[in-house]
């Protein structure tokens, strides 16, 4: 069940009317309905991964709950590393483990040798990422005592499986989800509508942005040895907007369903294309995993403390942990690794932390350095896609030489019947968009909300792309 | 909550609205249209008259070369539409008989189209700006699963079928932009120098006793239009060929010239001739039935 699917629209209502007309007696009954309600979200895509589902958080739940009642240290280590170990072994059999395997052969046949690599036939249990994550923050966070295990099984089951975040995320944490489960919710209009504004937002970065600039950047990758530098540099632009809008989009839905249930989530992106270098892009994109990282792999690694050597050793782990965290392909480690090297002269030069504050625009000189610094960011950004989009290294390096060596710039035909350039009208008028309203949660409350939501939706039914159908792409992680 | 309620309601009929604005707006702008595909051309024609129409899928549309019929005297027109299934082919027969066309010889391609009775939703989204004026697609439509809600819901039907009538196609019908789709009598010759797939396999396809193909003969059949049923060329490296055979023992009148065009210098692909191809295809078909 997808957040852009006929499916979707018919759940929500019902489990909304359900969760504010029936079960909202106490919030053992809101939980319980919400818990229902996204096991059978889940069991859309695949009910046979259920049952890791509920392995996952009886783990983390009764490891918590071990690691608090322990009485040595010994015994703590002992629970905290069994939940560690088979939380990241369930990560890595079913999504690194073919991976590790062809590597590995490929290094051994490299040396004369001839092996077959033994691989599993398993699928990618959709959102093994995201909430293999939740559980580890939750483990992690009880065995150094900045929470208490949480007792009540409902209350727990909910924080790992609530149906907005379950797939692709916000990466919750306990300390800001679990007390919001723990009391009745009651219901508030404008969170509510907050919320729907938000959904809708959300769809149309989805279904007009993302999917429109996929059926052009899909055709350009795809065809990359037919294209010309024009068509080349496009198709990386459009690849850039179309994981903006897909991720972003996807974001906006489920902390906009979520307000629907009085349930605030992580923000996960602050218009990360506006970012003036490439550490502030960094805390605008996806900003629950880059805190998730911050917070429980660079912090503990020594974080800044350890002189710049120690930040420059950190700073390349999480950037290649974080690459590798989407995907078993060198493609993605290219892609963090590339962020890595982004990163470390601001980092050598202490700028890192140079942008913190909001952008206020003036039509003069700095306003053009501005400007000027936020097209540098987007390029960086968008050549680093390239990776992260390519099927595999040698694609990502002959994409970017033929973008280079090519030079023809002549507007081309694509083989969907489009004009490369044609695209960059809506790019245009969608940034325009963001930028005017870069300071709000979602552009459509406040003056003349129903016109902007007329208009909206408008742009959802006439401008969508729905008959080439496309799943959101962090679904995969 | 009440509040909400009347923010939902509000939501509700501005979403009503927004659908019926644009349903309105896109079946006006589509439905004046009359060049820019077959469809819609035989919808806005009327009382045309034909020696022959060629029907049929893709393997109809590059088969047959409408100026060799020309000029032997014959007024034709090459209907075949790329992708179509006899689901579609139907429906436009319907409605040429509607229009008052009359036809004199109808060739059908009926080959590996005899094997399904599904509707293709490429061209079905030709037919779906006329659904709610035009009763013969109405009716023609009305088994279809998802009839209700492409007929009743507003913009659903552009919504579901947005790349073939999308606003692109709205936008190029506001412009003007020609296709080339009339071109040679409805006739398209692939002379393209890049080769295509040389090589098929149809042997998983079963045939069957086509509900629209018999529905063909019997419009023929009403109207005095002969019936010419054919089977055209593949290229040779295609496996399961019998299927022509199993053809030819279910529907004895269906002419088998699969093995008229044998070389494969004369395919654009497996299941296409070229131009080269065509023109030996289509003398050859003249000569059989209107020497």
């Amino acid at each position: 069940m997808f957040f852009n699917s006929l499916h979707f629209a018919v759940f929500l209502p019902i489990i909304f009317i359900l969760y504010w007309f029936v079960f909202n007696k106490n919030k053992s009954w809101q939980n319980s309905l919400l818990i229902i309600a996204s096991y059978y979200f889940y069991a859309c895509w695949d009910w046979r991964f259920l049952f890791l589902l509920v392995f996952s958080t009886l783990l983390d739940y009764f490891s918590g709950i071990q690691i608090e009642k322990s009485k040595s240290v010994k015994e703590s280590k002992f629970w905290f590393w069994l939940s560690i170990i088979i939380n990241l072994g369930f990560l890595g059999i079913f999504k690194y483990y073919n991976f590790f395997a062809t590597s590995f052969t490929e290094l051994i046949n490299g040396f004369g040798f001839q092996v077959n690599p033994l691989l599993i036939k398993v699928i990618l249990p959709v959102g093994i990422s995201f909430y293999t994550f939740h559980g580890l923050s939750y483990v992690i966070d009880i065995y150094y005592k900045r929470i208490k295990a949480e007792t009540n099984f409902i209350d727990y089951s909910l924080f790992v499986s609530y149906f907005p975040l379950l797939v692709a995320g916000p990466i919750e944490r306990a300390t800001h989800l679990l007390p919001q489960v723990k009391v009745k919710r009651e219901f508030n209009f404008e969170k509510a509508k907050e919320g729907v504004h938000q959904i809708i937002w959300g769809l149309v970065k989805k279904v007009v942005i993302a999917d429109s600039c996929a059926l052009y950047a899909n055709e350009v990758f795809n065809h990359q040895e037919q294209m010309n530098s024009l068509s080349l540099l496009l198709g990386a632009i459009y690849f850039a907007f179309q994981i903006y809008g897909d991720f972003s989009g996807y974001s906006d839905i489920a902390l906009g369903t979520s307000k629907l249930f009085g349930i605030d989530l992580l923000k996960n992106f602050n218009f990360p294309y506006f970012s003036r270098d490439i550490a502030e892009f960094w805390r605008r994109w996806h900003i629950s995993l880059s805190s998730w990282f911050r917070d429980y792999l660079y912090i503990p690694l020594g974080g800044s403390k350890g002189g710049k050597w120690m930040q420059v050793r950190n700073t390349f782990v999480i950037f290649l942990v974080s690459g590798f965290w989407h995907g078993a392909n060198w493609t993605f480690i290219a892609w963090g690794l590339l962020n890595a090297i982004y990163f470390l002269p601001l980092l050598l030069l202490n700028r890192n932390r140079n942008n913190i504050e909001d952008i206020y625009f003036k039509w003069n000189f700095n306003g053009l350095k501005t400007l000027f610094q936020i097209l540098i960011t987007f390029s960086m950004t968008t050549f680093a896609w390239i990776f992260f989009r390519a099927k595999s290294i040698s694609d990502a390096i002959l994409y970017i030489k033929n973008m280079f060596i090519n030079l023809n710039f002549d507007s081309q035909y694509l083989n969907n019947a489009r004009y490369a350039p044609e695209l960059l009208w809506l790019i245009g008028a969608f940034i325009l968009f963001e930028w005017f309203h870069k300071y709000k949660t979602e552009p459509i409350s406040g003056k003349y909300e129903n016109i902007k939501l007329l208009f909206c939706i408008l742009a959802i039914l006439a401008l969508g792309v729905f008959s080439d159908y496309k799943e959101f792409i962090y679904f995969q992680f | 909550m009440k509040r909400f309620f009347k923010l939902s309601v509000v939501f509700i009929f501005i979403f009503f609205i927004a659908s019926l604005l644009l349903d309105v707006f896109f079946t006006i702008l589509l439905s004046q249209s009359s060049e820019r595909n077959k469809v819609e051309n035989v919808i806005h024609s009327f009382g045309k008259k034909y020696d022959v129409i060629i029907m049929g899928t893709s393997r109809a549309n590059n088969h047959f070369v409408t100026n060799l019929f020309e000029k032997k005297g014959l007024k034709s027109f090459n209907y075949g539409i790329s992708g179509s299934h006899l689901f579609e082919t139907t429906l436009l027969l319907k409605v040429m008989i509607a229009n008052k066309f009359q036809i004199k010889n109808l060739i059908l391609e009926a080959d590996l189209s005899i094997c399904n009775e599904k509707r293709d939703d490429g061209t079905t989204a030709r037919f779906m700006p006329y659904i709610h004026t035009n009763s013969i697609i109405k009716e023609h439509y009305k088994n279809e699963s998802d009839f209700k809600q492409l007929f009743y819901l507003p913009f659903n039907r552009y919504i579901k079928f947005d790349a073939k009538i999308g606003f692109r196609e709205v936008y190029e019908v506001l412009v003007k932009k020609p296709t080339n789709t009339l071109q040679n009598k409805g006739y398209y010759p692939l002379i393209s120098d890049k080769k295509g797939s040389m090589k098929n396999d149809i042997s998983a396809l079963k045939v069957i006793r086509n509900k629209y193909y018999e529905e063909i003969k019997k419009i023929c059949k009403q109207n005095n239009i002969n019936l010419i049923a054919v089977m055209t060329p593949m290229c040779q490296n295609t496996k399961g060929l019998d299927y022509f055979d199993k053809v030819k023992k279910q529907y004895p009148e269906i002419n088998n010239f699969e093995n008229i065009v044998n070389d494969d210098r004369y395919f654009a692909s497996c299941g296409h001739l070229n131009n080269e191809g065509a023109n030996i295809f289509t003398n050859y078909i003249i000569n059989t039935f209107f020497k």
